[in-house]
């Protein structure tokens, strides 16, 4: 290698990336420092401690970037599928080899260090997805090509759950997000928000109350969209006395039935009515509010059934804590309200570097790893913690920006690949610690302290700066 | 390739952002809660507790010291295998009360201490130190401690705080001690001082952490001012002494300043008793005891004041005009109108002196009856009137205002009263005990005293109070620098004065109580008792002329007024004027007098 392309390996990197990643790093290190501190032990250099191990973390990590950004791009994409299937091997191996923590068997012990193979699969996930995804006959809108994709999600996801660690698994999730910018259907995103938002309110609405606006959403969509306010009115108001007349004669014959069956009946039969009503009219768009309401009305009435069933029970209670449901602060709401207590105490600019009693005191649970966020607001306040989430939204932007400037599709996918993992920790993770997400234990990107986290994000980052990178160097030479 | 999703994506991180940081917003600066929360969590006040302002006498003599003690502490988590049975024996507990309180301690907390005794002695917590326990350790707190051993009821005690009072002031936090009667009650501000507080940081498993912001929010504990009575304990101790196995009250003041020489309730108690461990239950005894040592009769107990309360009579009458001294009125062993009252046989007819000095009862009917029926009033009621706001001048009927709790009203009969019992249809000789200090009437010793002090000063009194200084303070309340005028004009106190003095000196029915050369003026009185023996009492000051020191004294069941409340009163006097008892035979005769009780000690059954 010349001097001169030594040189150019560092010239086209995106030196705002690069800052705004040391910066997250070291001001993580900061706050690892202080949620640890203890006068006993204030030696930063002491690797007994978390920030002491944390700083030879930092060292690799960053040896590493500079290793990434020397390699030449075209590797990435040559090594993409070899490095997906060597790290799930690896993380079979957890199977065998690994040991248990914190109920999940996600971890390799080499003596006094812990690997967690699981941080290092969304680097070559992401790699192999953006593989699959630029070759010449991949489809967005054709089943096969979708498959592919996600079958390679698949494998680390369906090995991580028989783990037992689901916060990991759901972080594949984030792919969608990815996914939608390549022209995923666009149905699916509105389905699933409804599915979310029907889900919550199942949650804070009684039966009746829910259908009700479940039926007045669909009426009033459909009235958006054809008109003809009156009927939609004397419609509610038909099903309404439908329900009631239905409720009356029940108790009338001797028999006793619920106003909320009565309503259910009384809907669904007139959905005859509209039906017949639609084809008549020709308008298409009425079946697919017929399909919504029914759709709907299934899923408030397995919902229960399954929240039960399938969910564990910390899970169960994270989600009714999040929806304000049930409190709990001595079990399951402990470690929000804590967190939130660290943070709100804050205040607008913080208690000082330090002097943040309620993670010092080990009243925040983790507060080095999952709940690190809570030494930032408490001990930098409002104006502290703001900077930090600003620096991550910038961050996400910027690999955005990074993705859309990509002359290949390989490259694009994978910026947009690493802007959808660090989107779903970030928003996941900050928004546990302010009580407006349920607790999954995932860790803050840069921050948390933890080697293999710290070092898969950096790779993982420093990977698309370098594709970035070298889509400049190859202009230049032109 | 796809602009306007890639425009949706970059808005979801816009808003996303914005979103976070609103909540944000909203957490910290906005909801003021949290912070209070996070202190609720970390900081810990430690109470840092004065110790207790000390009483002495008039004579800087110790009526009640702050004696240090000491309350034990246990942190379960921080205990290390002991023997138990030394500790026990140390403490002085019962092995298994001892593990009862343990397991307590440790179903509490285990990080946070809890006190397992309480008011242990200083030589405990010195022998606790030398063995050293690790997770027990001692806290300072103060006890009282009696050294003369007297005016339990005067002094009062002290109690830890209950729910109620915790309720009514805020000061007041569980396990402190307050006052709860007597001195310590009324002068629970003064005496408390004021507590200090240590703020501490704790980890979350209760860890003491440091002092928080480097302790400037700490404050010392101020310890209570001391303070000095109007009480002499010689005279308190020798009238305690005195009335022993006795029931009635002792009550004496300095006429030129208000202030309490004496004030001696009987039976009384220990104080002692009522501090320490075995405050419990010593209380329950003394509250089951059927003649009552808790209850403070000089101020508590209103009496028929018998015939002392002629003096009163006598001076409403000079001053309305309706008797002069030389007016005599003919007994013939009664007054016979009406159902008539009695009297014993002395020289008749008598003028006022005589009258007074051998207590002469039909005498001070007719005084009585022609105050009321005078014309000038238009009927007997308002006469009635007239006589009981002169009556209420002199302190009866009322409290005093003095600087001591659980004082009594006493009683003095309205017109509305008899009304009532008489339906309107009543006159002067309905209501003639009046006259001779019988029927409707109740006097504290307290009132008795207080209007023996108006005679002795001709015509007014000072507030009678306990506390002569309070230590950080130039003065008392301005209340009790005042004169109190009764309504009697003062050149007739002094044919009352007189006459009070031959009774003791010339001749009469309170001789018993003469000493040469000290001028004591009495005035003996017999209450006629329904339910037993007659009371015995006896008004009296000393010397005739600037005097120092007026007492009352009420033997219940005490029969005649020379048999016991007399030689009393003597003792006492001579005591205090001339610091000497010249008649030891006479205290051994009250000690030997023996009196039965039976009204209190039926109820025992």
């Amino acid at each position: 290698m010349t001097e001169n392309s030594n040189k150019l390996t560092f010239a086209g990197v995106d030196w705002p990336v690069i800052f705004i990643y040391l910066a997250l790093v070291l001001i993580g290190w900061l706050n690892i420092y202080a949620a640890v501190y203890d006068e006993a032990h204030a030696n930063i250099f002491d690797i007994s401690q978390r920030y002491g191990m944390q700083l030879v973390w930092m060292g690799i990590s960053f040896f590493l970037a500079v290793s990434v950004l020397l390699i030449d791009a075209k590797y990435y994409h040559i090594l993409a599928y070899p490095l997906y299937w060597i790290t799930i091997v690896i993380l079979l191996g957890v199977f065998v080899f690994g040991k248990e923590v914190n109920g999940a068997r996600s971890w390799y012990e080499f003596g006094p260090v812990r690997i967690q193979p699981t941080e290092f699969v969304k680097f070559t996930a992401s790699l192999a997805v953006a593989r699959a995804m630029s070759s010449y006959n991949f489809n967005i809108h054709r089943f096969s090509s979708v498959a592919t994709v996600f079958f390679i999600l698949a494998i680390p996801v369906g090995i991580i759950m028989l783990q037992n660690d689901t916060g990991s698994a759901l972080v594949y999730g984030a792919f969608f997000f990815m996914l939608f910018r390549e022209g995923f259907n666009g149905w699916l995103y509105v389905a699933l928000f409804m599915l979310v938002t029907l889900f919550v309110f199942s949650f804070w609405l009684e039966p009746v109350p829910l259908l009700l606006l479940m039926l007045l959403v669909c009426i009033a969509g459909e009235g958006a969209l054809n008109g003809r306010w009156k009927q939609k009115i004397v419609y509610f108001a038909g099903v309404l006395l439908g329900a009631l007349g239905l409720y009356f004669l029940f108790r009338v014959l001797g028999g006793e039935i619920s106003f909320y069956a009565g309503l259910v009946i009384s809907s669904l039969l007139s959905l005859v009515v509209v039906l017949i009503y639609a084809f008549r009219h020709r308008l298409r768009n009425v079946y697919l509010f017929v399909l919504l309401f029914v759709g709907s009305l299934c899923f408030t009435n397995t919902i229960d059934y399954v929240f039960d069933n399938v969910l564990q029970i910390h899970q169960q209670k994270r989600i009714l804590d999040l929806l304000g449901l049930e409190s709990d602060l001595k079990n399951w709401g402990y470690n929000v309200n804590q967190s939130k207590i660290a943070i709100g105490s804050g205040g607008f600019s913080g208690k000082g570097f330090l002097e943040g009693t309620q993670t010092k005191y080990d009243f925040v649970p983790e507060q080095s790893t999952d709940f690190i966020f809570c030494t930032v607001g408490e001990e930098w306040g409002f104006l502290g913690s703001a900077a930090v989430v600003i620096l991550f939204g910038a961050l996400i932007l910027k690999l955005i920006a990074m993705g859309e400037r990509q002359q290949e599709t390989f490259g694009r996918i994978y910026c947009y690949s690493v802007a959808s993992i660090l989107f779903f920790h970030f928003i996941v993770n900050i928004g546990m610690t302010v009580g407006l997400m349920p607790v999954i234990g995932i860790p803050l990107p840069f921050f948390s302290y933890g080697g293999s986290s710290l070092i898969a994000f950096t790779v993982l980052l420093f990977v698309a700066v370098k594709l970035d990178s070298s889509k400049k160097e190859h202009i230049r030479r032109i | 390739m796809n602009p306007a999703r890639t425009r949706i994506l970059r808005f979801a991180v816009i808003a996303t952002v914005l979103i976070l940081l609103a909540r944000l917003f909203y957490l910290q600066v906005v909801d003021q809660r949290y912070k209070v929360f996070a202190d609720n969590n970390v900081l810990r006040y430690e109470v840092q507790y004065p110790p207790r302002g000390e009483v002495y006498d008039r004579n800087g003599e110790f009526l009640v010291q702050s004696k240090e003690s000491y309350d034990l502490l246990v942190t379960p988590r921080d205990v290390k295998p002991f023997d138990t049975t030394l500790l026990c024996n140390i403490l002085g507990v019962d092995k298994a009360l001892f593990l009862r309180e343990m397991k307590k301690a440790y179903q509490y907390s285990r990080r946070r201490p809890s006190v397992l005794f309480k008011q242990l002695p200083k030589e405990v917590k010195l022998k606790l130190e030398e063995r050293n326990f690790p997770g027990f350790y001692t806290q300072y707190r103060t006890i009282r401690s009696y050294p003369r051993k007297i005016a339990g009821n005067l002094l009062g005690y002290v109690g830890e705080v209950n729910e109620r009072i915790i309720e009514r002031n805020p000061y007041y936090k569980r396990g402190d001690y307050i006052g709860m009667s007597g001195i310590e009650q009324a002068y629970e501000k003064v005496l408390r001082g004021t507590k200090g507080v240590k703020i501490q940081m704790v980890d979350v498993h209760g860890m003491p952490k440091g002092a928080y912001a480097e302790g400037v929010y700490d404050t010392l504990a101020t310890p209570g001012s001391s303070i000095v009575c109007t009480i002499d304990a010689k005279l308190q101790a020798l009238a305690e002494e005195l009335l022993e196995g006795k029931v009635g009250s002792v009550v004496a003041i300095e006429p030129s300043t208000g202030e309490i020489l004496v004030m001696a309730s009987s039976p009384s108690y220990d104080p002692d008793e009522l501090v320490g461990r075995e405050r419990g239950n010593n209380y329950m005894k003394l509250l089951r005891n059927p003649r009552h040592p808790l209850f403070n009769r000089a101020v508590m107990s209103a009496y028929p004041p018998g015939s002392t309360f002629k003096l009163v009579n006598a001076l409403v009458a000079l001053q309305e005009g309706t008797l002069v001294p030389e007016n005599t009125y003919p007994c013939t062993n009664g007054y016979h109108v009406g159902r008539g009252v009695k009297c014993h046989s002395h020289s008749s007819p008598v003028d006022l002196t005589a009258a007074i000095q051998t207590s002469c009862n039909a005498y001070f009917c007719y005084v009585y009856r022609n105050l009321v029926d005078d014309k000038k009033y238009g009927g007997v009621k308002n006469g009635f009137d007239v006589w009981r706001d002169y009556v209420e001048s002199f302190g009866f009927g009322r409290k005093l205002n003095s600087d001591f709790t659980n004082e009594l009203n006493g009683t003095v009969p309205t017109r509305e009263l008899y009304d009532r019992i008489y339906r309107s249809r009543w006159n002067s000789l309905t209501t003639v005990s009046l006259s001779i200090g019988q029927g409707e009437l109740g006097v504290t010793m307290l009132q008795m005293a207080n209007f023996i002090a108006t005679i002795a000063n001709r015509g007014y009194y000072y507030i009678p109070h306990v506390v002569k200084e309070v230590s950080g303070q130039d003065s008392l309340d301005r209340r009790f620098y005042e004169k109190h005028h009764s309504k009697v004009d003062p050149k007739h106190f002094d044919v009352v004065a007189e006459a009070m003095w031959r009774a003791v000196n010339v001749g009469g029915t309170a001789t018993g109580a003469r000493i040469d050369g000290l001028d004591v003026c009495g005035k003996t009185g017999t209450a006629q008792n329904p339910h037993g023996k007659d009371h015995s009492t006896f008004a009296c000051f000393a010397p005739l002329d600037k005097p120092k020191i007026a007492m009352s004294v009420y033997i219940e069941n005490g029969i005649w007024g020379a048999t016991i409340a007399v030689p009393i009163a003597r003792v006492l006097m001579e005591q205090y004027l001339a610091d000497t008892v010249t008649r030891p035979d006479l205290v051994q005769y009250i000690k030997n007098l023996q009196l039965s009780y039976p009204a209190y000690d039926r109820k025992q059954q």
